[in-house]
Order: structure tokens, then sequence, then C-alpha cells
């Protein structure tokens, strides 16, 4: 039998008050795509970051093709060939590709076009399509993700961490990104590839472990053996997944109206082109897109958080085009930004600050808060969206990715909004958090809210809206009816404009 | 200085953060109060309470040596003593003091002027037994004035300043005037230009006091050379001396005098080859070729009687301006080149002013602008010289800095 | 093969902080007790007798309380502006300017009661620290310029003001021709609680108090946070940013300000000089850096820091440490407090040369 690429052998890691792993063991052999599969808050990313370096084990043991390791930093890690793309990426916006990849380990010498060069033909050996030259904040977040993979290599990683990779992609770009890794473990590499979504694993890996509660309930399974349903039970434990019920829907009045809306980008393009679009209140619409088509700015724009170049919106008859966002909330609007802990909560401020943020102009006597109020604003968004956190002091930090979603959209929906705006409310949640969110923005649509959702899932919204906008390119460029139209219609209008950005080499020659 | 110190490790360890991601914290070193030893203070004039007499105390000092006093005196000082200069001359007379009475001697160096330092010294020093308080910067005044009221039983003798009782708060200062008249004497003859400069702390009736009667030796040397004044605005600041200096001597100055702390403007004239005038203390090793003459302190004697009219009760404040008769003020060695003729006339002059038998400042004598300030035949009254604010003839530069 | 590195600590322990304060006291004892023992300075005297004049008996503790006042309303200036992740390295100049504006109101007011004359006087201040502030406030809030520079350059430019007051306008008719300015009247004296302890003690553990408890509870403070934050969720939470900066970077000088005004009504010269201010504004940023920024722990800093340099002061008197090593001594405990604040955030492991280095 081969040495093992990687072993973690009885990983123990205790936080304050929560143990994150509690003798977790993974095995990965060199040459395979190898999948931990967990909940959320299963354990799956604190043992791979003892692995990458970013936190040491308190028990257990790190080896490395037999020999054991001690990281002391991500740093000694990278240097011993693991390498880790994280779910929130960590490029400087302002360097080129080129620059982020080499960022750190950029050879003596250092000659722009020479290394452009080089990373273009990194690329091009595991067949990434990336134009070196581009500012990384020109990119999607499909396409920063390929850069931090390039940077992995860059640094030939002989283990790639991937955590939650696909939750930023298409489909047709997750597909691409399963060829990529092939090409990688055909070199003899090990991918590691941390996700929730039991479709990828059986389509990308060769074998998965799955955690739950910190601890590994299976090991090393050969995915080609075992079924999806097998897996997810291994997942949830006894738990049952069952898929959010879908009543049909009974759309009313307009709440949200976009009229011939334009929104330039930092760069001054238009990332909206033009939209116009209708939500009524009882109806989903969804918005399906390659990442990096303007979904960002479309809802920002709609938020009051991002200025308006041209056309008007309007909220319950009301003109909010240039009216600042809590004006907007005011008239009725919520919204779950893509970016939550950026924009739409404070990481550092303790969890009462974050669910009071809407509200707070309301619970003020005189120029002091009423904290009790505020303590009880949050018992009840806890209580009502099920949000799981240690203390409400603590920093919204501490929780975990679904706790925080529950958080926000909690926060956001207790003002009951005539319109919810949500920007992938289901990213990077696990299987139960997924379902959670999506059961409670169908609730609201069934309660009469309109929602406008904006995912990069397009079986999510094929399963939840009752209509779906394609934007390629800034533009609306479709309308589709889930109940009749296929991934495959839909993909292809994704598709449409098609030679769009995610094609650098096109885009080099016209620029 | 020290201050500058803190200052630059403030604001470094601000910018650390800054970059440091929050959450660590950290410091450092600043204590802003250390600080500040820099500038001060000799400042001046003494008495304005009319200087009246030597008599306070100087004279029954310190003839026995070896004494047994159990008087304990505490000296706060503005700056380092270092190897030269202010505080290092007063430290000498502690010394001397301490050897000549037995008393106990406390010291602290390092105490800004107008910092609550200042109260913290003298307090810790009452506190350790302290029978009399030497404070020897001018910006001490106004603190020893109320600290003095405070410990009624407690002796305070303040150098350079105008306050003072009659009971146990005094102040106590020298002519320095009369050895900086002698070093001009000197200087007017080395000066082969007559083009000298003069480094300067600020415009005070102190200063300008002992420009003039620089000047008047020097023109008494060599009736055309001038003086050009180049005030620094500190007392000790090296690197401003130096380039006051060095301002000086690219303008064509042959010679250096100065009123300030360090030796910068020593060094500066070594390097340029030119001559030069200390202070304070005889400086000559600092930069021998370039030493000239210096007027210099003797505090040991005074301090010595100070502290054996405390020991006997005697100690009643009051203000002491010393001359040459007393030696609180003297003039240091004189380079081997100085003529014999003018080594005679400084010393014959030198036991003039001990006898009380001649002052510099005799009239007739013009200001700048050529109009008489002092009638001939006249000397001046102390109060007169204590509150001088003009240049005499042959200054170039602005009195009012 | 084995060797040290410096790692950081993926969390830090509740109450470390103290605990590690004390640790780099004992290390600063230590290093410092070599050092004594190397210059031939009685260890436990000098120990003992820095202990002594500071917190040890009480004939001491209010040299060491008064000193306490700027320092730690220096400090409380620095951590309020820190709630947003500004950095007023200008409370030295801020006090100058404090100082200064109480000084106008009592030539203003040279005859009024003394109640009265120190109430304006103390309004003064506050008033002149914010003015003092306005212009970086207003640099930093509309056109972005960062406020560690213009602060700082401020500060520079009050001492020079007084410096010109001094020998100029304020210069007193009675100084016998000294660069001076005329004292403050006599019945602006702050009195004092025991001893020479002033009531300036109190007024500024109210003001701490005060501001740690309103920034805690109030919707201002609140929203400081979230400014402070991010500007997108700031944006979101309907919050401008600029008006939060503009806003607190003058409370911050106001504050500083303040306590230029407690300094002026308690010194004993009772005149304005450029030592007013005595470093306690670049002191401020160390100790609000050591109360971790928040405002609730400036107070018991700024005690451990004035005992610091009230005892580092005695002990040149007597057992006569020289001043550099009494200096030294100090900058060690700062520096132990230090070292203690970074190992509460890294520490120190042992790992296997290759991974290393390879």
């Amino acid at each position: 039998m081969t040495v093992p690429a990687v072993e973690l052998d009885g990983i123990w890691k205790r936080f304050p008050g929560v143990i994150a792993n509690s003798g977790a063991n993974l095995t990965v052999r060199p040459g395979t795509v190898h999948a931990v599969l967990g909940e959320n808050g299963a354990g799956k990313t604190t043992l791979v970051n003892c692995l990458a370096g970013v936190y040491r084990p308190d028990e257990g043991a790190v080896r490395l093709g037999g020999r054991e390791m001690s990281f002391s930093s991500p740093a000694n890690a990278i240097t011993a060939g693991i390498g880790m793309v994280h779910q929130e990426f960590r490029l400087v916006p302002t360097f080129t590709v080129a620059e982020n990849v080499v960022l750190g380990a950029a050879p003596r010498v250092i000659d722009q076009g020479g290394i452009e060069a080089l990373v273009a033909d990194l690329a091009a050996r595991f067949g990434f399509d990336a134009d070196p030259g581009r500012p990384v904040w020109q990119l999607s977040m499909g396409e920063r993700q390929r850069v931090e993979i390039l940077k992995a290599l860059w640094r030939e990683a002989n283990v790639l961490i991937l955590d939650e990779p696909t939750a930023v992609l298409t489909p047709q770009e997750a597909v691409e990104l399963g060829e990529v890794l092939r090409r990688m473990v055909a070199e003899g590499r090990s991918v590691i590839f941390i996700s929730h979504k039991l479709d990828e694993v059986v389509s990308f890996c060769d074998e998965a472990t799955v955690l739950r509660s910190g601890a590994t309930v299976a090991a090393s399974l050969p995915v080609a053996e075992v079924d999806a349903s097998e897996l997810a039970k291994l997942m949830v434990g006894d738990v049952a997944v069952e898929p959010v019920p879908v009543a049909v829907a009974m759309p009313g009045d307009p709440t949200l109206t976009v009229d011939a809306l334009s929104v330039r980008d930092a760069r001054g393009l238009l990332a909206v082109d033009d939209v116009s679009l209708e939500v009524r209140s009882g109806e989903i619409v969804g918005i399906a897109g390659v990442a990096g088509n303007g979904q960002r700015a479309l809802t920002d724009a709609i938020a009051g958080l991002e200025p308006v170049e041209s056309g008007t919106i309007t909220v319950m008859q009301h003109d909010v085009t240039s009216a600042p966002p809590q004006r907007r909330f005011r008239a009725g609007l919520a919204y779950v930004p893509e970016d939550r802990l950026g924009v739409g909560l404070a990481p550092k401020l303790p969890v009462t600050e974050n669910a009071m943020m809407r509200a707070y102009r309301k619970l003020r006597r005189g120029p002091i808060i009423a904290w009790d109020d505020a303590d009880q604003l949050t018992d009840q968004i806890i209580r009502e969206f099920e949000v799981k956190i240690g203390s409400k002091g603590a920093p919204l930090a501490s929780l975990s990715g679904g706790n925080l979603q529950r958080l926000l959209l909690g926060r956001e929906l207790t003002g009951e909004p005539d319109i919810l705006v949500a920007s992938q409310p289901t990213r990077g949640l696990d299987v139960a958090g997924v379902r959670a969110i999506q059961r409670l923005i169908v609730q609201q649509r069934d309660n009469g809210t309109g929602v406008l959702m904006v995912s990069e899932d397009l079986d999510e919204l094929l399963a939840l809206a009752d209509r779906i906008l394609v934007m390629v390119e800034g533009r609306i460029v479709g309308e589709f009816d889930p109940r009749v139209a296929t991934r495959a219609d839909i993909g292809a209008a994704m598709m449409g404009g098609s030679d769009r950005g995610t094609r650098p080499d096109t885009e080099e020659v016209s620029s | 200085m020290q201050r500058r110190l803190w200052q630059i490790l403030a604001v470094l360890l601000a910018f650390t953060l800054v970059a440091a991601a929050c959450g660590d914290d950290e410091d450092d070193a600043a204590s802003g109060s250390a600080s500040e030893a820099a500038d001060d203070t000799t400042t001046d004039s003494a008495s304005a309470s009319e200087a009246a007499d030597d008599d306070t105390a100087a004279e029954d000092a310190a003839t026995d040596s070896g004494g047994t006093s159990a008087v304990t005196a505490g000296f706060v000082y503005l700056t380092e003593t270092g190897d030269a200069g202010w505080t290092y001359a007063h430290d000498n007379g502690r010394q001397f003091a301490e050897e000549q009475t037995g008393a106990t001697t406390l010291t602290v160096e390092n105490i800004p002027e107008g910092s609550p330092e200042f109260d913290t010294a003298v307090r810790d020093f009452i506190d350790q037994g302290a029978d009399v308080i030497f404070g020897t910067s001018f910006g001490y005044m106004d603190a020893m004035e109320a600290l003095a009221a405070e410990f009624p039983d407690v002796a305070f003798a303040h150098a350079t300043g105008y306050m003072s009782n009659d009971t146990n708060f005094g102040n106590y200062f020298g002519r320095i005037y009369q050895a900086r008249y002698l070093t001009g004497l000197a200087a007017g003859e080395a000066s082969a230009s007559g083009n000298i400069g003069y480094v300067a702390a600020f415009p005070i009736p102190e200063v300008i006091r002992g420009i003039n009667a620089f000047t008047l030796g020097v023109k008494e040397a060599n009736p055309d050379a001038t003086v050009t004044v180049n005030w620094t605005f500190t007392w000790f600041d090296p690197a401003v001396e130096g380039d006051a200096a060095n301002a000086l001597l690219e303008g064509g100055a042959d010679l250096i005098a100065m009123h300030q702390d360090s030796t910068a403007a020593g060094e500066a004239a070594e390097a340029a080859g030119a001559r030069w005038v200390s202070y304070n203390s005889d400086m000559s090793a600092y930069a021998p070729d370039a030493y000239l003459a210096s007027a210099i302190w003797d505090w040991g004697p005074y301090y010595a009687s100070v502290i054996e009219a405390v020991a006997d009760g005697s100690y009643a404040g009051g203000a002491y301006w010393g001359g040459m008769d007393d030696g609180i003020v003297q003039i240091g060695s004189l380079a081997d080149d100085v003529s014999a003729e003018t080594t005679a006339l400084i010393e014959e002059r030198a036991a003039a002013m001990i006898a009380s038998e001649f002052d510099p400042f005799t009239g007739p004598i013009n200001d700048q602008d050529g109009n008489e300030v002092i009638a001939a035949g006249v000397v001046p009254a102390d109060g007169d010289l204590l509150g001088m604010a003009y240049f005499v003839e042959g200054v170039i530069g602005s009195a009012e800095g | 093969m084995k060797r040290l590195v410096l790692a950081r600590r993926e969390t830090t322990t509740r109450g470390g902080q103290p605990l590690a304060f004390l640790v780099g006291l004992v290390f600063a004892l230590v290093v410092g007790a070599i050092l004594l023992r190397i210059t031939g300075d009685p260890v436990l005297d000098v120990y003992e007798r820095m202990w002594d004049r500071s917190l040890g008996s009480q004939n001491t503790w209010s040299d060491t309380f008064n000193r306490a006042v700027p320092l730690a309303l220096a400090g409380l200036a620095v951590s309020i502006a820190a709630t947003m992740g500004l950095w007023n390295i200008g409370a030295e100049g801020q006090i100058m300017f404090g100082a200064i504006a109480a000084t106008f109101v009592g030539r203003l007011l040279p005859d009024a009661p003394g109640l009265v004359l120190i109430v304006a006087m103390l309004l003064a201040a506050a008033l002149g620290g914010a003015l003092w502030s306005f212009g970086p406030a207003v640099a930093r809030s509309e056109i972005g310029v960062s406020e560690i520079i213009t602060t700082l350059m401020l500060t520079e430019v009050a001492s020079r003001l007084i410096v010109y007051l001094e020998q100029g306008p304020w210069k007193d008719p009675d100084g016998f021709g000294f660069p001076g300015v005329t004292p403050r009247p006599d019945q602006a004296e702050l009195g004092t609680l025991w001893e020479r302890t002033h009531i300036g003690v109190l007024i500024a553990l109210a003001v701490i108090i005060g501001f740690a408890w309103y920034l805690r509870r109030s919707v201002w403070g609140y929203e400081l946070r979230i400014a402070g934050s991010s500007e997108k969720a700031a944006a979101f939470a309907g919050i401008s940013v600029r008006r939060k900066v503009l806003g607190v970077l003058l409370v911050s000088g106001a504050v500083a300000g303040f306590a230029g005004g407690i300094e002026l009504l308690t010194t004993t010269t009772g005149k304005l000089n450029v030592q007013i201010s005595n470093g306690y504004g670049f002191a401020g940023i160390i100790v609000a850096a050591l109360a971790l920024m928040r405002p609730s722990g400036v107070a018991a800093v700024a005690l451990a820091f004035g005992a610091l340099q009230v005892g580092g002061q005695a002990i040149q008197t007597n057992p006569g440490v020289s001043p550099a090593v009494a200096t030294i001594l100090q900058g060690l405990v700062l520096f132990g407090a230090i070292g203690a604040a970074v190992f509460s955030t890294y520490r120190l492991r042992l790992v296997d040369r290759q991974v290393a280095e390879s």
C-alpha cells in the first residue's frame, strides 16, 4: 500500500465553549480527489485548517507522506507543499492576476512580462483561461477562485485544499473546475475537496470522508461504490432531508419596480445596463447568471449601496432611486447582501448590536439605546430563526456561516418587509442551513412578500422561483418559467452573450 | 529632547498598531513625562529685587573645610550633569559645598521647567529631610515660590530668578558680565578680521548684558571690530547651536563667543579653524585649538555659604548677585597665544573688579544706533543692568530677537 | 533541530490581558534587577523606593493620582477616536490649546467668582481642544487626509503658539522682561480632596466613567462602532461615516483640551507654558493602547503609568540611580507590558527546523 499523501490522525481542536474537532481522522491517498463532507459546523474547515497551518491541533498528529509535521503558520504549510483556497479569497484587488499569483513567492528577478508569461503557461498547463495582466478587482468570483488555485500551484502545492469551491461557480464552471482537478491528480497531486453538495462529490471525487459533530463518521469511502443518499444520511445523522415544499404562487401588486436601470462599476463600465424588472407581492423572482454579470451591482443599487447612473427604482409606489438605504428599508425593502460579513454585518461587534442594526433608531430613549428592548429583539430573532449563538455579547464572528445568515435574514425580516432582495442567500451553507433559509424565503413569499433572489445555483432557482430572469453582461436576456424551462434552456441563455469575460484570450485581443 | 523621543515612540507605536491587526495591544514607552530635558533655562537675571548685597551669604562661606554639617541639601537640575555646561558647573559647586560643609546632598536631573515633576522632586527631597532646596533653572521660580510658602521651615534658593521673600526664599546669580568683558578683551585682540560671531540663547536681559559687556571688551582691544548675534532660542540643543555657529562662520566670523550650554559652537569653530570663547566652564578640552578664553562659574563657595547659613538658622532669603569679588564668576584659562600685554590688561581689570573699583558698564556708552545711553562717568544701577534690553554700539543684530 | 518562532494565538483567553501585564511587569523587574546589579545600584532599595514613592505610602499617593489625571484623560481622548479606528496622535497639542483657551478666559474674567471662573475655564478648555482638532477632523472626514499627520503637526503649532504668547501678547508685565504668561487668577484653582490630591481626580473619573458608559450605551456610541466596522455596513444601517468621523475627532479633541484645562487649574505655578502638557498627550496613546483602546480601562492604566513616572523619578534622588538608568527602568516596565500584550496574542513555539525552513 502506498504511503498516504496526508494523514490527520486523532485531531482534537477546542475553542472557548466549542469543540470543533474531537478525534477527527482523514487519510488522503496521492493522486486522488478526496471529499470532506459534513454539515456546516461539523468541523470540516477547522480540520483542514489544522493541515494548512492556520490552526494547531490540541491533540493528534499531522503527517505528510508519512512524516510528522508541526506547522506554526500557514507559511510553513505552504513551504511543505500544502495549498489552500479559502472560502473568502485572499487576493490583493489592485494587483494583477500574475502579481497575485507570485506574491510572496516571486522569482528573484521581477520582470512583469516574464512573470505574466510564466503564469500564463502554468494556467494553460491546467486548462485555465486567465489573463495574467488583469487586475483582480475586475474579475468575477469564479475567476478569482482560479487565481487562488494558480497561487497554490505556483507554490508547487502537492496537496490542494478547496473549501466549498463550487459555491461561487455556475454549473458550467463547476464542471470546468472538475476537469482542472482531474489534471492535477493526474500529475500525482492530491486534492481535498470540502463540500456539502452531494452531487458534486459524486461527480468529482474518488473518496469521501464524512464528518459529523467534529468527528469522522466514515473514512475514505470509495465514492463510486456508495450512493448519494447513503452519504447524506451519514452527514446529517437521523434527520431526514426533505425538499422544501413550494406552493403555487399567487402574485399580487408590484412591490419592487426597476425601470431602465443602469449602474456603473468602479471601472466606469456599465455593470447594470438598462435593466427593467418587476417583483410582485407573493412571488419569487430569481436572477440566474454566471458570477460577475452585474448581479451584485443590481442588488446593491436596489438597496441603495451603489449610486444609480440612470433609471428609477420604486418600492411600494415610493420612488427611492436616490434615497439612502435606511429610507428604502422603511419603505419596505429588506436586503440580504452577497457579502454578509463586510456589508450586512459587523463581525467584531456583538450579536445583539448586529441584530439591532436596522431597528436601533426605534429602540432609543433619548440619546440612549434601550438595551432591554434590543436584547428582546435579538432573542426574538434568535428564537424565530433558530440562530445558534454562544452569547448575545460574543462577537458575531464567532457564529458559523449558517447561523450568521439566519441572523441576517431574521433581522431583515423582522420589519415585515414588502420586498426581500436576497443575493446568494444560501451560498456556503450546509444542507440543513440551505433548507432552512430556502424555507424561510418561501414562507415569506407565501405571506405575500415579494422576493428577488439572486443565485448562482440554478437548481435552487428552479426549485424555488416563480419566474427566472437570466442576467448576462448587465442585461436581462431572458425570462423563464421554471415549471417548463429546462436546465439546458437556461444554461444556454446564461452563456448567451457568451464570449464575455470568462474568456480572457478573446478579451485580450479586444482590449 | 527626551520628549521628542517619547513622541517618536508614540507615533511609531501608533503606526505599528494601525498596521497590525487590531486587537493586539501594546504599548510602549512613552512616558511623557520623563521628558524634555532640553531646554531651558539658565535664564536669568538676578535679583530684580535689587541685587544689592553681596553680603547675604557668600562671605562667611566655606572656610572650614571638611565640616560635619547636619544639613541636607537638595539640588534640582534641568539637564543631565554632563561634563561641561550649566548643570555641570552647578554640580561642581554642589560637590565643593558637600566637601566643605559635610552636608548631605541629593540631586535630581532632567526636571523640566513648569512641569509637575519639579514639585514631585522637591517634596521627595523634603520627605528625605532636606533643609534647603536649590533650583538651578529660571522656570522653577513660580513653583519654588509656592513651595516656599508651603514649607516655611525649608530654605529655598533659586538661581537666576527675581522672586524672593525675606524668610526662606531667596534668589542668587552672578555678574558673569564681568568675566565676559574680560574675555572680550582677549577676543578683540585674537580676531584678525574684526568679525566676531555670538551664538546666543534668548533675547533676555541676562544674555543681552553679557553680549554688551563682551562687546565693550572687544572694542576696547579693537575699536573697529563688530559682534554679530545669532539667536538660537534654546539653552541647550547642540545641533541648533552648531548650525548657528556655522552660519556666523560662513558670514566671515573668525571668532565665536556664546551664551549656550553645550560645546557645539566650539566644535564648529574648531572645525572651521576659527577661535572660540566658551561659557559656564573651562571647555578648552573640547576644542583645544579654537579655545581662547572662557567666562566661568564657581558656585561652590556660595552653596557652602548658604548651607552654613541654613545650619545656623541665619538664612533669610533675599537676593544675591555676586561678582568677581566673591569669586562666583571667574575668567577661565587663557590660550597660549594671548599676548603678554592683553594678559596683563585682563589681570589688571580683573583685579580692579575684585576690588570693586571698576565696572565695564561705566559711561559713556552708546547704543547700537549711536545714542548715548550711559553718560560719561556714570556707573548704572543694578536695576538698570538687570533690565538691560538694548545692544551697545558694535553689536550687529536685534536685541528683540 | 528545533527553532523558536512566533505564532499567532487562535484565541485570546479572557482576563489574559491583566495577567499578561503582570507577567510583563515581573519580566521588567527581573531584567531591571540585572541592569541595576551591573550599574552597582542596590536592587531591593531601588524597587522598594519606587513602590514607596508612588503607591506604597499615603504621602505620595497625591503625586501619583494627580499625575494620572491628565494621563487618563489623554488616554480617554485617544481611545474615543479609536472606537472608529482613528488615531488622535495630537492630544498633546489639544491639551496645550485647551490650556491656552482656559488662560484666555482667565484673562477675560479676572474678577469672576472662583466657581464660575473654574467652570468657564474648563468649558473653554474643552472647546479649545475641539477647536484644535477641528482642522484635522474636517480634513479627514471631507477629503480623507490622515488624521495621524495633521494632529501631530498641530501639536508643534500649539507649542510655538505658547512661546509666542509668552514673549508677546500675554507676557506678564510683572515678569521683569522675562518671557512668561501672566498667572491665572488666584481664585481659579481647583481645590483638594485630601493632602494635595486635587478635585480633578474626581472630575476625570466622572468624565471617564461617563464616556465609557455613554459610548457603550448610547445611540452615538453604537453608531460609532458600526461606522468604524465598515463603511458599507454603516451605509447599510443608514449612518453617515463622514459625520461620525468629524464628531468623534472633535469629541476626542475636547477631552484632551479638557485635560489641559485641569492642568492649568492645578499647576503650582498657575501659568500657561509649553510644559503644561508635559508629554501626557503622547503618553496617552500608550495608556490607551495598554487599555486595549477601551475607555473603561484608561483610568487603571493611567494610575499605573503615573506611579511608574513618579516612582521612576524618585529613585534618582535616592538611592541615586542615574537618570539614564531610571529612564531605562521605566522603559523596561512598558516594554514588558508591550511584550505581554504581544504574547497574549502570539506565542512562541518550538518547531521542527526542516519544516520551518524547507
